[in-house]
């Protein structure tokens, strides 16, 4: 078996947009997002003008992956409460659902449940922007939507590898694609200017000890991927455990007792995640 | 806790969450016994599904649960860290069964 170029990978990556299955709701969103000078307003009004949008953003913002005691009600609300940087992530994640539950069974599951873990971590050890860091574990694994929709033959033969020979699913694109979802994901994260933490944490949730920017929240990512896995919850490509990088385990701080907490608090969120559908 | 139904709901199950209309509006409060009445007021009004305590599968065996996690993380056993992660897991779902 011989490796793809990377070059040729990367290169039919990034004319992604051009695939009829990216929908069009998404290229729309992408134009907002992308425009650095958009404001709170421009893009609530933009959610509002579709009652689809909006009927996603409000299930998404009210469900466990963001901790808000009350209901929100509308999307003034929400884009108030949330701030920029994290409605941009709801948005991205809200649009790529539909993708996700096509490219890989389980995918989304697995997003969602990392979001919860990645949530429930970041208070654990006091980071200030927990929603943040719940969108970072949502979108993380974004790379192997684009993968399976321009690789779909590859890829299926990357999934079997894994499987045959025991290897994590990063291990199987490695050999497959001479690249991974991470750096995939962190080329169309930059091309479609995603927030840059939000950009790191893609690029280095399975290497958070060679981030400068971002170690705290892609270790907790890191952290959050693997205590998923662990729960069995979701599928993001293989079955088994990556080991946690020493250095992320070391910089979070927690302990055994902390995890098992982490574990409880994060049940209910996914037994009522499980029902979640956009 | 599972969501069920209102056609589902069964006299004897008690609400895990308070029971809410598609509107937001609490009908009924958490930790509530569900009697043949309550559940057919239920049913009645505008519900989706109702949070109850338990679990609606058919319950896995706790050991099948262990050796599945036996299983995932037979390649990493030795690696750092990864023994306090397991314990914790393991601990996890001892505790669900409690």
């Amino acid at each position: 078996m011989s490796r793809m170029d990377v070059r040729v990978v990367r290169e039919k990556i990034e004319h992604i947009n051009a695939l009829p299955t990216i929908p069009k709701v998404l290229n729309k969103l992408l134009a907002v997002i992308e425009n650095p000078g958009v404001s709170l307003n421009e893009i609530s009004s933009f959610i509002s003008g579709d009652p689809a949008l909006t009927t996603k953003v409000l299930r998404m913002v009210n469900s466990p992956v963001y901790g808000f005691p009350g209901r929100i009600s509308s999307v003034n609300q929400a884009v108030i409460l949330l701030g920029l940087t994290v409605v941009k992530g709801l948005l991205l994640g809200v649009s790529v659902f539909d993708l996700m539950q096509k490219t890989m069974i389980g995918l989304w599951e697995h997003s969602i449940g990392t979001a919860i873990f990645s949530r429930i971590i970041a208070l654990k050890t006091g980071h200030g922007e927990p929603d943040e860091v719940s969108v970072n574990g949502l979108l993380h694994d974004i790379g192997k939507v684009f993968l399976v929709l321009q690789f779909p033959d590859e890829y299926s033969r990357a999934l079997t590898d894994s499987q045959e020979a025991g290897l994590i699913i990063h291990a199987a694109e490695k050999n497959r694609f001479n690249t991974t979802h991470a750096s995939v994901g962190s080329w169309m994260a930059k091309k479609w200017r995603f927030p840059a933490n939000l950009t790191d944490v893609i690029e280095y949730h399975h290497k958070p000890h060679l981030t400068r920017s971002t170690p705290v929240e892609s270790s907790i990512v890191h952290l959050a991927d693997i205590l998923v896995r662990a729960r069995g919850y979701g599928f993001p490509g293989d079955g088994l455990m990556p080991p946690v990088r020493p250095e992320a385990w070391e910089l979070l701080g927690l302990t055994e007792r902390a995890v098992v907490e982490i574990f409880k608090e994060a049940e209910d969120s996914l037994q009522i995640t499980e029902d979640l559908t956009l | 806790m599972s969501k069920v139904t209102p056609g589902s709901l069964e006299p004897g199950m008690k609400t895990a969450k308070p029971v809410v209309n598609t509107s937001g509006m609490v009908l009924l409060g958490e930790n509530t016994e569900l009697t043949t009445e309550l559940i057919d007021r239920i049913r009645n009004m505008d519900v989706d599904g109702v949070y109850v305590h338990g679990s609606s599968k058919p319950p896995v065996p706790i050991e099948t649960l262990l050796a599945d996690l036996d299983n995932r993380f037979r390649l990493v056993c030795d690696a750092p860290y990864m023994d306090i992660i397991k314990n914790a897991i393991r601990k996890h779902v001892e505790g669900l069964y409690e």
